[in-house]
């Protein structure tokens, strides 16, 4: 265990800890947006690709890529959460508490919107694109 | 858990006569206009937004007056339509969330251990902007010329062929200017939470009402630009022939309803959110113990806030979307359900676990709990496409988002008004009184709400000023009717209720019951400068752990009495770590001054006096300049090198 | 590599607090920032809508393609006059004044041409579709009009932030949240403009 990690370690660990927290929500709400813009778009103009990508294929990216940036998230906030369970509060301030209450936090968030986006993934198998 | 609360004895008495001298201030009209204290403008958002919850609820009695018998005459069609469009409007607008914005600005420092909102100018700002704006709106009423188009303000029932006159253009400008006050105090609410902490309170500390408080600040800021954006185009559709909701030359009509649904449904956790966060506050003090699951009630807090931005389609079944983007939102619209049933939960295995004390707050706490359950259960049924299209637009969904905004945002605030009426006056209120109160309000709440499901679901629409009797809908009217003077009844018991507290009430002590935050552990009514030391904070109830009452006490250390000035700490983001003590701003009319200039502004744009409306805003930007205006210091002071 | 990771993903580092030491004046322009982001991406999402709701020509028959040549030209004007803002405020914060004043005037200058030139534009474009003509015209003063107000507003921060520094006594290296905050909303109101540059004036080339 490094006690003392250099400011650009910090830093990372520092963009680590936020990407576990909101890594999921920021994740779900660009597949809400490239989702619905997409699929939107495509059909009020009558055709079923994006340029040269069939439309399913491109509707099936902003499923799945989302869906793994928040099972990324999630691992993250898990190890966050582990990181933090032995931790000898040695006095004072030290900021675990904090850490851990994100971590669960963001642990059940991840779950919560990887949930939201597989469902969405589940209507693009059965669901025509353009049906109305 | 003690439940008195000694004066804490950790300033000396030269500290308190300082701290006196520098935010004591003395009662004249001067300091009236002038003051930035968080307690008494948050003392005045509660008046106020009160005073229009009055006038709100009046036009409801007139609406349920005149619907207790068919074809009865007492308002024309053009009188209800404004009825039910002030009533709507100002319920949403200038009754719920500054209401809600009442109760943050007298709580959000005293719960933290802060001596003051982060800009408590900008926050005296807010207030004169919600007040004015709100008499801008009611002003119109007089005339003739108030909103008359629904809550909602669909085109193109709302644009100038269609509506012409002042209506609408009262709506788009009204709530453009209160918009001004409601992200003023969001942001407002954001920054004090992250900076003012008092030192040791990091993020696992705070109290579940100033997450509720700060996550409905988030939701504003995000949500809220939909809305002025929807109407400023509404107004210049209607003022200066723009096409933006026209069809005929390249618009859209449901431009209207995306925009304001993203805004609208985000709304109404804008609207319930900060109302759970008092249930979350109210409960400890009388279960004894804290609420279960602090972690997953901030789980469902901040996911909320998160997830509601992406349900606003569900507001427009019949428009045709896709229905694979369409399933992309119901995902979001059911998994919400989830975080929303965890506090629930919550709450009631802290009630399950805890010993109960049956005082008023916690009766209208059971009574939040029943009817926003059953309001859920009207709104998962509404998730049945077939079952939405059925009642779409009949008084089953006014009967549903009555159960949901009474039950969700009307009862915990009367549980925080009984709650926290010690604290805000100093006098403790009449527990028989407050009890026939609560019986009064919760049977006439669902005597006069219930029936309509009823009559929803036989057909009969909402908006209709009138109805025949063929229809067979008069027994059930009469008795709506006849609950909501019942209801009508009850309230006017809770003003009886303060008004009795305030001037015979006994004198309340600092912590009458026992509570668990910050705000139990300083004097009833607080001094104006909250704490005569700042807290040091060593766990989430730092009223009920030893060591942290004892920082204000024999603990006290100089560097948190800060006696010398107007003076609080400023600490970190995330652990609330000390960083330094920052200067607060003293008393000024600058507030005042450009808050009567916005007024002019919106008043001339609206009566079509640009040059005026012109001269109005160039006091806008003069007032801002100067009240910004850097002081001038020495130079070895600002540090500067030539 | 594999060194840096381990310390990343060390309690230490997981627990580093960050953000961390910005002052509330900070946090409050960056919020008021953030919510008119909101505002113009709003705004922005509009004219999409409307304009994939409306059909296969846009703009509608009668207006011809927005020329590229001078937005560009505009574009260079307006993003650079960033640059002098960052080079003023690390200025102050060194303690010297003469180049805060002199980096403020600069972006003065340069916003300035820039709110020439768009006033140039309108009263070409005046001549070809006003603001009522049908919505593509209501879109494209709406929307550009309401940056060139930010824009203006901007301005009215610096010449105000400018005539503060001249005075004296205001600004050095221990007092310039004043200079930071007004730069955050100079740099919004150039990124803002960008995005206005993709909509309004190439996306109807793709
Ligand atoms: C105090 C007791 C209340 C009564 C007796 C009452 C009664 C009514 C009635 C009769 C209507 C009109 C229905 C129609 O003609 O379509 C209505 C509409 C409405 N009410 Fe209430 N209400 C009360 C409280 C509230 C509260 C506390 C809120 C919100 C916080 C609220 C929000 C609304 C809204 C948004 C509408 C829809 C207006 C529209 O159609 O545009 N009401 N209410």
């Amino acid at each position: 265990m490094s006690t003392h990690p250099d400011p650009r370690a910090r830093l990372a660990g520092g963009l680590l800890f936020w990407y576990a927290v909101l890594g999921g929500a920021i994740a779900w709400a660009l597949h809400l947006l490239t989702g619905w813009g997409i699929d939107e778009l495509a059909c009020a103009a009558g055709s079923e690709a994006v340029g040269p990508v069939p439309l399913r294929t491109a509707l099936s990216a902003t499923v799945v890529l989302p869906a793994l940036a928040t099972v990324g998230a999630l691992l993250a906030a898990t190890l966050l959460w582990r990181r933090t369970t032995h931790v000898v509060t040695d006095g004072e301030d030290r900021p675990v508490g904090r850490s851990r209450l994100l971590a669960l936090v963001g642990i059940w968030s991840n779950l919560l919107f990887l949930t939201i986006i597989v469902l969405g993934g589940i209507a693009l198998l059965v669901l025509p694109p353009c049906q109305r | 858990m003690s439940t008195t609360a000694a004066p804490a004895p950790g300033a000396s008495r030269g500290d308190l006569a300082r701290l006196e001298r520098h935010w004591g201030e003395t009662p004249s009209v001067r300091s009236w206009l002038t003051t930035v204290d968080h307690k008494r403008i948050g003392r005045r958002y509660l008046v106020t937004a009160g005073l229009f919850f009055a006038l709100a609820g009046l036009s409801a009695l007139a609406m349920r007056t005149q619907l207790a018998r068919p074809e009865a005459g007492m308002l024309s069609p053009e009188e209800y339509n404004q009825l039910f469009t002030m009533h709507g409007t100002t319920m949403i607008f200038l009754f719920a969330t500054p209401m809600l914005f009442g109760f943050g600005n007298v709580l959000v420092p005293l719960m933290i251990g802060s001596r003051d909102m982060a800009f408590p100018k900008l926050n005296a700002l807010g207030y004169w902007v919600f007040l004015f704006s709100g008499l801008f709106m009611w002003a119109s009423l007089p005339f003739g010329a108030a909103p008359n188009n629904g809550w909602f303000a669909y085109v193109p029932l709302s644009d100038e062929q269609h509506n012409p006159g002042l209506h609408m253009d009262v709506y788009s400008l009204g709530l453009l200017f209160l918009g001004v006050a409601t992200t003023a105090g969001s942001i407002n609410f954001i920054v004090t939470a992250l900076k003012l902490r008092a030192p040791g309170m990091s993020l696992n500390r705070v109290p579940l009402f100033v997450w509720a408080i700060v996550a409905t600040g988030f939701m504003v800021i995000f949500a809220l630009p939909a809305l002025n954006v929807d109407n400023a185009m509404l107004f210049l559709d209607r003022r200066f022939g723009t096409h933006f909701f026209d069809p005929e030359a390249g618009g859209n009509v449901l431009l209207w309803q995306h925009l304001f649904w993203i805004f609208g449904h985000p709304d109404v956790y804008i609207i319930v959110m900060p109302a759970l966060g008092i249930v979350s506050a109210v409960l400890p003090a009388f279960t004894r113990r804290g609420v279960v699951g602090y972690p997953l009630v901030v789980l469902a807090i901040v996911s909320i806030s998160i997830i509601s931005f992406g349900v606003w389609v569900h507001h427009m079944f019949a428009t045709g979307l896709p229905q694979l983007s369409y399933s992309f939102f119901s995902a979001a619209s059911t998994i919400i359900t989830i975080p929303s049933g965890i506090q629930i939960f919550a709450w009631l295995a802290t009630m399950m676990l805890g010993r109960l004390v049956l005082r008023v707050p916690l009766l209208f706490v059971i009574g939040f709990i029943v009817t926003f359950v059953l309001g859920g259960l009207t709104g998962a049924m509404f998730a049945l496409t077939a079952f939405d299209q059925q009642v779409t637009d009949s008084y089953f969904v006014v009967a549903h988002f009555h159960y949901v905004l009474i039950g969700g945002a009307v009862f915990p605030m009367l549980a925080g008004i009984y709650f926290w009426l010690p604290k805000i006056t100093g006098r403790m209120y009449h527990e028989g009184l407050g009890r026939w109160a609560f019986w009064l309000v919760f049977v006439g709440m669902h005597v006069t709400f219930f029936p309509m499901h009823l009559y929803g679901l036989f057909g009969m629409p909402r908006r209709v000023y009138t109805y025949r009797s063929e229809a067979g809908w008069d027994g059930w009217n009469l008795v709506s009717t006849v609950g909501s003077y019942v209801l009508a009844l009850g309230l006017l018991l809770v003003l009886v209720g303060v008004v009795h507290a305030i001037r015979r009430g006994r004198p309340a002590p600092p912590d009458p019951w026992g509570g668990d935050t910050l705000d139990w552990s300083t004097d009833s009514p607080p001094k104006p400068y909250n704490f005569p030391v700042l807290p040091r904070v060593r766990s989430l109830h730092p009223n009920w752990d030893g060591p942290s009452r004892e920082s204000m006490a024999t603990g006290a250390e100089p560097d948190r009495v800060l006696a010398d000035g107007r003076r609080t700490l400023r600490t970190s983001e995330l652990d609330g770590r000390r960083e330094r003590a920052v200067e607060m701003p003293e008393p000024s009319f600058q507030p005042l001054v450009l808050a009567l200039a916005m007024l002019t502004f919106f008043t001339a744009l609206l009566l079509a006096w640009y040059p005026v409306a012109a001269g109005a805003a160039a006091t806008v930007a003069v007032t801002l300049a100067v009240w910004l205006w850097p002081p001038r210091r020495p130079d070895t002071e600002v540090g500067v090198s030539a | 590599m594999s060194g840096s990771m381990t310390a990343a993903t060390g309690t230490e580092a997981l627990t580093t607090e960050m953000p961390v030491g910005r002052s509330t004046g900070w946090w409050g322009m960056v919020m008021f920032v953030a919510t008119e982001a909101t505002l113009f991406a709003c705004l922005l999402g509009s004219y999409f809508y409307l304009r994939f709701q409306y059909g296969p020509t846009w703009p509608p028959p009668g207006i011809t393609e927005p020329t590229l040549l001078r937005p560009l030209v505009m574009t260079a004007v307006l993003l650079p006059s960033s640059l002098p803002v960052i080079w003023a405020e690390h200025g102050i914060r060194r303690g010297e004044r003469w180049r805060l004043r002199a980096g403020l005037a600069t972006t003065l200058v340069l916003g300035a041409t820039f709110l020439a030139l768009q006033a140039s534009e309108y009263t070409e474009k005046l001549r070809e579709f006003t603001m009522t003509t049908n919505a593509y015209g209501s879109l494209f003063y709406v929307i550009t009009g309401f940056h060139g107000l930010h824009v203006l507003i901007g301005l009215t921060m610096i010449s105000w932030l400018l005539a503060a520094s001249l005075r004296g006594g205001s600004f050095g290296s221990h007092r310039h949240d004043r200079v930071r905050n007004v730069a955050i909303y100079w740099h919004f109101v150039d990124v803002v403009w960008a995005a206005i540059l993709f909509t309004i004036y190439l996306s109807p080339r793709l």
